[in-house]
């Protein structure tokens, strides 16, 4: 029997995928380090603050995590903390544990990835108390459920798994006691546009399928198809790193259709400029004399270059659908 | 019933009458520490910052366990600049109080302020430091024989030089270490010799052409010299800041330009924008350039050189050239621009951070900048300061614009922006003023980008390669 070719191009390509986790967190840490928001468990997924990063840059993460967090914390409010939180690719996030530290836990928190990521990232878990000690708090018995790519407790699970292979995906979340009865708010980050269109139609689909009372935010590229896409796309090639999604980020229109025709009730987007001024204005001003900024329309085009997409199915009517920016 | 009164007093916030009663009460009870720290918060509340002081450090003679005794001091050594006084205070409170967030929050901002003040001083102190000049011995820099660049005549540059050397940067290769050196060397010496306001004169018959950002893009810089001639006596350039960082042929443009101002100091002006500091040049690409292509120290040089870059520049005293725009405060003058102390990076405020920051908006009045620095201001402002200094207008770049170039504040705020498609992203055309002496009428002209190699925009810093990622 031959043996399997050690790297086909899938590897690779699924190699520089999961490489941008670290891109991300390596970013969010410069930019906490510089104030421009709290994060105090980022350190013990990333040790060295590193090198330098632009201005523009951080004050596109800020918007990012600002942005998502807004919604997400919005949901849960609104559900009471009578609710589930999947993050699909959620890499080395933290929101669980700022999620803790706020009182704004939901009744359990998932998180999916790569089984390599997934690894690492219940590894950094383990061997830092301030990233164990909530978990162990939150937990009812004296053990957790541990194995090399999962990891369950009563309130937080994560689980190692690859998100084109939805069944599997599905049969790992429910051994893991995910309630398709609940609210559940699924998030996705710079993570569909890694995926063909359909596979990722297949996923929201399925979460469409599966839960009659839910939001899914979609934070990803947009407006790809313009000279500051091709650069991307160029750039993104050159680390073997293919956009392979990147018919469905044309417009706000292609990224609300995606949702709407894989039934999904509502679905609002918006370029991340629009949700820069849209974000409280005082903590705003207070960012921007952080750093000062270069070049201000590179910071434009570049927040155009990204997009907040949220679509709501209301069953219970929780009246999800009315969850956005102005209410600030 | 002296104490009660005073707590009274307190919370009347009649201070004055405060530190009368407790002042009595210390006569009928000397060793009493809280009376101590109590007259000392009341001195604090009225400035006495050094009886405030006396009286804390009284209360901790009487009571060296008395907790508030050390906020007193240290709230004292604070209003009076004495951070690191203040800090060894705040300390032993943490250390006594270990799960006292309000005294670990007081002491790491006092720790902020510490640091900052001991930056501050290494930043002052760094401009009585040596200059990389004096560790360098040009002279005995050999050149290899199997060097085919070019090189200086008789150590001056000339206009075959300046011909060869562009030749020789078109086709991507590098100047020899020693050129660059004998540039540098000699465009500090020119700079340093020039005020911080270079005033100049055009003849009837004379014009300038003003060129805006250029920012690395060394083959758009060759298509204005074809478009519109190489520098001469009889076609003097002003290039308005920005000439490094974020294309990838930085050298090459900087290079070329201190080239032409040795070559015409007369008639070939610079000056600096906000990309001619160590900041930016740190993390768009400038210092990783030089980094790769020479040494460290000839980035020092490079910083030195900045520093001594001109602010602005007025013609016939009719129209104002700078790279930003202008100032957060009315009243500032020519003279004040005079007289700016320019051998430094620019300070988080004043004229000379304006200069270099400062952007226009539509709207009257001046709003907080987008940039983090400096302000935005409206036409009513510009107004003012033109004729407060006898100005028809002012010419400023720092913004990339769609077409080159855009006229606001009805006429009188012109920007001009000389890097076509930047950033190899965005699309815009480049321009350049012609200004005549006869008339002094801006008359604009636009061109758009040319191919370059294939080396992308940034390449030396990781910004647009994390753009990717976000």
């Amino acid at each position: 029997m031959a043996a399997r070719q050690p790297f086909t191009d899938s590897d690779t390509a699924d190699e520089a995928v999961r490489a941008t986790c670290d891109d991300a967190t390596i970013c969010k840490r410069f930019a906490t380090s510089k104030s421009y928001w709290k994060d105090p468990y980022i350190q013990y997924f990333v040790r060295s603050v590193g090198e330098r990063k632009a201005p523009e840059i951080n004050r596109g993460y800020y918007a990012r995590v600002q942005g998502v967090n807004h919604l997400l914390d919005a949901f849960i409010r609104k559900a009471e903390c009578d609710c589930q939180v999947i993050n699909l690719g959620a890499g080395l996030d933290t929101t669980f544990w700022r999620l803790k530290d706020e009182n704004l836990m939901p009744r359990k928190f998932f998180e999916v990835d790569f089984p390599t990521v997934v690894a690492r990232k219940i590894h950094y878990i383990k061997t830092k108390p301030p990233l164990s000690k909530p978990l162990i708090e939150t937990h009812s018995t004296d053990s957790l459920l541990l194995d090399a790519h999962s990891l369950d407790s009563d309130r937080y699970c994560i689980i190692g798994a690859d998100l084109r292979d939805i069944s599997n995906l599905d049969e790992k979340l429910k051994k893991f006691q995910l309630n398709p009865e609940l609210p559940t708010l699924l998030l996705s980050e710079c993570v569909l546009v890694y995926m063909t269109p359909a596979q990722s139609s297949n996923v929201v689909h399925w979460a469409a399928e599966t839960f009659h009372t839910a939001m899914f935010i979609n934070y990803e590229q947009l407006n790809m198809s313009d000279r500051f896409g091709q650069v991307m796309i160029e750039n993104l090639q050159r680390r073997q790193c293919i956009l392979a999604g990147a018919e469905a980020c044309q417009s706000l229109e292609s990224q609300k259709e995606r949702f709407l025709k894989t039934g999904w009730e509502h679905a609002d987007a918006l370029d991340m400029m629009t949700v820069y001024s849209m974000l409280p204005q005082h903590d705003v001003g207070r960012i921007e004399r952080l750093e000062f900024l270069d070049e201000k329309e590179l910071l434009q085009q570049l927040l155009q270059h990204y997009s907040i997409c949220w679509a709501t199915k209301d069953k219970l009517n929780l009246g999800n659908a009315q969850l956005c920016y102005t209410s600030i | 019933e002296g104490a009660a009164q005073c707590d009274v007093c307190f919370s009347d916030k009649d201070y004055e009458n405060a530190i009368k009663y407790y002042s009595e009460a210390l006569e009928v009870n000397p060793s009493n520490a809280i009376y101590y720290s109590n007259r000392s918060l009341a001195y604090l509340r009225t400035e006495c910052y050094g009886y405030a002081l006396a009286d804390a450090t009284k209360a901790l003679e009487i009571d060296k366990n008395y907790i508030k005794g050390y906020y007193r001091r240290a709230t004292s050594n604070m209003a009076l600049g004495k951070f690191k006084a203040a800090l060894k205070d705040y300390e032993t409170v943490v250390r006594v109080r270990p799960n006292d967030k309000d005294a670990k929050m007081k002491y790491q901002e006092c720790n902020k302020i510490v640091k900052q003040k001991a930056f501050e001083r290494a930043i002052a102190s760094d401009e009585i430091k040596k200059s990389v000049v004096d560790s360098l011995d040009i002279e005995s820099m050999t050149i290899e024989d199997d060097y085919e660049g070019p090189k200086l005549e008789d150590g001056k540059v000339t206009l075959r030089f300046m011909k060869e050397m562009m030749d020789w940067f078109k086709d991507q290769k590098k100047l020899h270490r020693k050129c660059a050196y004998q540039i540098l060397v000699q465009v500090k010496d020119v700079l340093s010799k020039l005020p911080s306001l270079v005033e100049i004169t055009l003849k009837e018959t004379e014009k300038i052409t003003i060129c805006g950002d250029t920012h690395g893009q060394y083959y758009d810089l060759l298509n204005i010299f074809k478009l519109n001639g190489l520098p001469s006596e009889t076609n003097p350039y002003l290039f308005n800041g920005d000439f490094v960082d974020r294309g990838s042929f930085s050298l090459e443009v900087i290079l070329t330009l201190f080239g032409f101002k040795l070559l015409y100091p007369d008639h070939f002006y610079l000056l600096r924008g906000n990309h001619e500091t160590d900041n930016m040049n740190q993390m768009y690409g400038f210092e990783g350039e030089v980094k790769a292509k020479y040494t460290a120290q000839m980035f020092q040089l490079f910083s030195e050189v900045f520093q001594w870059l001109p602010l602005a520049q007025c013609i016939n005293s009719k129209v104002l050239v700078m790279h930003g725009g202008l100032f957060s405060e009315d009243g500032v003058t020519l003279d004040d621009l005079r007289k700016i102390d320019r051998n430094r990076q620019p300070p988080d405020s004043g004229p000379m951070c304006d200069l270099l920051w400062s952007d226009p908006q539509p709207q009257n009045g001046r709003s907080v900048s987008k940039r983090g620095v400096s302000c935005q201001f409206g036409p009513d402002v510009t107004e003012r300061f033109l004729e407060q200094n006898k100005l028809d207008f002012v010419v400023r770049s720092h913004e990339v614009k769609a077409e080159g170039y855009e006229v606001t504040h009805s006429g009188k705020c012109i920007t001009v922006f000389s890097a076509p498609n930047y950033c190899d992203q965005m699309g815009n055309k480049g321009a350049y003023i012609h200004l005549r002496g006869s008339d002094l009428k801006p008359e604009f002209h636009q061109f758009t980008a040319v191919p370059h190699p294939n080396v992308k925009p940034m390449a030396y810093a990781n910004t647009l390669m994390q753009m990717g990622m976000m």
